[in-house]
């Protein structure tokens, strides 16, 4: 087929306009990602995520006792000066280890009876969020790869060499930190978050996946999961736990984040499609119904930025507790009016609706926030250590006594 | 030499001297001084009273007129804060602030940052670039998305700095700080923000925002 002149030129325009307007897409670039999915009516907000501080706070800088736990509970300071303080887990011999996010550091934390000695064991890492121990060795979890520290607890002064166990994983930043732990089935699980705030991910991202610690074996176990940072199995049904953190700038009260349950592999919680379970996503719904999709155990709240889970089996804490989950939330920064900075606490009931109450509250004082809690630990005596990676601490919550 | 100069101008035989004794002066403070009682908000007279240490260099009212040395009046507070933790903890180098910030308390940093918040901004010394080279300027703060966090009017917010009415001299050491990754940040969303931009709009971008009044 032959084209006439005036078609000709016209396809030539067509052709010539593409190219102006795709080169002038390239010469824009791309808006910080917290800002991704902005909608055009909400241009002047000022809203804008949290920094995070320089350096952790001063114990003296440190008020403990802003912090409000149920009546018996005791909080204290029981260690300060840990930059970024994140996820918590223990070594065989007592060592706690503590990661980091942004500040790029793995520490090993010791008890020297009264008070705690803070090494750093690893750093300059990309964003470590992830830290999980077994039989003698640390994993950790950085944006592009799991790796090991053998024998570390023996070595604390001269970290053994990181070994690589997993790296086939996506670089990218945004929602790519990740948590980390051991399953019952002896595997390790993370996350693997969308690369945005809200768009349609690759096959790859939005999931909770887990690999053999030797490397092999990798699966994704559950789907359409925004970005959880936090997860537990049940202790007696040994089923998996996490939150979630919604997207971004769809309001100041929606969606909710929420908390789920995965009892089995291969379920789609929703996102990018459907929020908190009923909100289709106004551009990215793609025709499907929030029906399709696992629905949330329990709507969390706006914004509150939901990580630590973590069932509590100690014996320290009066009955009821037992089997009880606690939830460190984070705060929120997408909401005019602040919310979380807590650490909430949820009774699974039979039969009917879980309970869903605060345990420990008092970072947020009006707007002004002075911590964030992130992740819990269990102690051996049944305390728990609650993380801020704001002001680089860890409290202990005791009972009695 | 003026005695500030003197005394934090690691080039002066006095300044190591100085560093120490301003180490011991802190640790003894920290020492005999009651525990503090942690508090929330900033003292903005105190921190007048301490600002005075600040003047020789940012001037009394954080305006300064050395265009290498940046003003500080009516800066957000909490960026001022920071930003001396950064130079305590060697983050961001400079041998006048190092030794300057290392025998700050906390406390200290939050009241000189309340105070200086607090001042009102001299107007630029620049005066206004070619209006070719302000349009320039403006559209290249737009394609970086400048003002996605230091507001649409560069007057700052929350966690960014205020830019508008900064020198150009300052402004332009700065980004070329972030971008050669030398200059320290926070959590690296500045650095991260700077590596796109070309060399040759970083002049143009200074000279733009500098000269907003």
């Amino acid at each position: 087929m032959r084209l006439s002149p005036f078609r000709y030129a016209l396809a030539l325009t067509v052709v010539v306009a593409f190219v102006l307007a795709t080169g002038l897409v390239a010469a824009q670039q791309a808006p910080p990602s917290w800002k991704q999915g902005q909608p055009k009516e909400m241009e002047s907000s000022t809203l804008s995520p949290i920094a995070q501080p320089p350096a952790p706070k001063a114990p003296g800088e440190i008020p403990v006792d802003k912090i409000k736990v149920p009546s018996g509970f005791k909080v204290e300071l029981w260690a300060s000066g840990i930059n970024n303080a994140r996820v918590m887990t223990w070594g065989d011999r007592g060592t706690l280890f503590v990661s980091s996010r942004v500040a790029g550091n793995v520490y090993a934390v010791t008890d020297k009876g009264g008070s705690r000695e803070v090494k750093t064991i690893a750093k300059g890492l990309n964003l470590p969020n992830g830290v999980a121990f077994k039989d003698g060795t640390l994993y950790i979890a950085e944006i592009h790869r799991i790796t090991k520290m053998e024998g570390i607890e023996g070595k604390l002064d001269s970290p053994p060499e990181m070994k690589v166990v997993y790296e086939t994983l996506p670089k990218d930043a945004p929602h790519g930190w990740k948590y980390l732990a051991f399953g019952p089935d002896g595997k390790l699980y993370f996350n693997i978050g969308a690369p945005c705030n809200i768009c349609i991910p690759p096959d790859t991202h939005a999931n909770i996946s887990r690999v053999n610690p030797d490397g092999t074996g990798f699966e994704y176990w559950a789907h359409g999961v925004r970005n959880s940072v936090g997860f537990d199995w049940h202790p007696v049904t040994k089923e998996l736990y996490f939150t979630t953190h919604g997207r971004d700038w769809l309001g100041e009260d929606v969606p909710s984040d929420r908390l789920d349950v995965a009892p089995k592999k291969g379920l789609h919680f929703g996102y990018p499609y459907c929020h908190q379970g009923d909100i289709p996503d106004p551009q990215f719904h793609s025709g499907r119904a929030c029906g399709e999709f696992a629905a949330p155990l329990i709507k969390t709240g706006p914004h509150v930025a939901g990580n630590g889970v973590e069932f509590y089996t100690g014996s320290m804490f009066p009955p009821e507790y037992r089997n009880r989950m606690f939830l460190a939330q984070r705060g929120s920064w997408n909401r005019s009016q602040k919310i979380g900075f807590r650490v909430m606490m949820v009774t699974l009931r039979q039969g009917d609706v879980p309970r869903y109450e605060p345990f420990a509250e008092g970072w947020l004082q009006g707007d002004q926030v002075w911590g964030r809690p992130v992740y819990t630990r269990q102690m051996k005596d049944g305390s728990l250590l609650i993380s801020d990676d704001y002001a680089g601490a860890i409290y202990r919550v005791t009972y009695g006594r | 030499m003026p005695l500030a100069r003197a005394l934090t101008d690691i080039r002066s035989p006095l300044a190591p001297r100085f560093a120490r004794w301003a180490t011991a002066v802190a640790v003894s403070l920290a020492v005999l001084a009651p525990r503090p009682v942690p508090a929330l908000a900033a003292d903005l007279e105190a921190g007048r009273r301490k600002a005075v240490a600040c003047a020789a260099c940012h001037g009394l009212d954080g305006n300064s007129t050395n265009p290498t040395v940046p003003s500080i009046a009516g800066q957000v507070g909490i960026y001022l804060h920071w930003q001396l933790l950064l130079y305590r903890d060697k983050r961001r180098v400079d041998p006048q602030m190092a030794p300057i910030a290392a025998a700050l308390s906390e406390s200290d940093m939050a009241d000189l940052a309340a105070f200086f918040a607090a001042q009102r901004p001299a107007p630029p010394a620049a005066g206004p670039p070619d209006p070719a080279r302000a349009e320039t300027g403006q559209r290249l703060a737009a394609t970086y998305h400048c003002d996605d966090c230091h507001g649409r009017d560069f007057a700052g917010r929350e966690y960014a700095p205020r830019l508008r009415g900064l020198s150009r001299e300052y402004l332009v050491a700065q980004m070329r700080g972030f971008k050669a990754r030398t200059r320290g940040d926070l959590d690296g969303a500045m650095t991260q923000a700077a590596q796109p931009v070309a060399d040759a709009d970083i002049e143009p971008l200074a000279d733009y925002i500098g000269s907003i009044k």
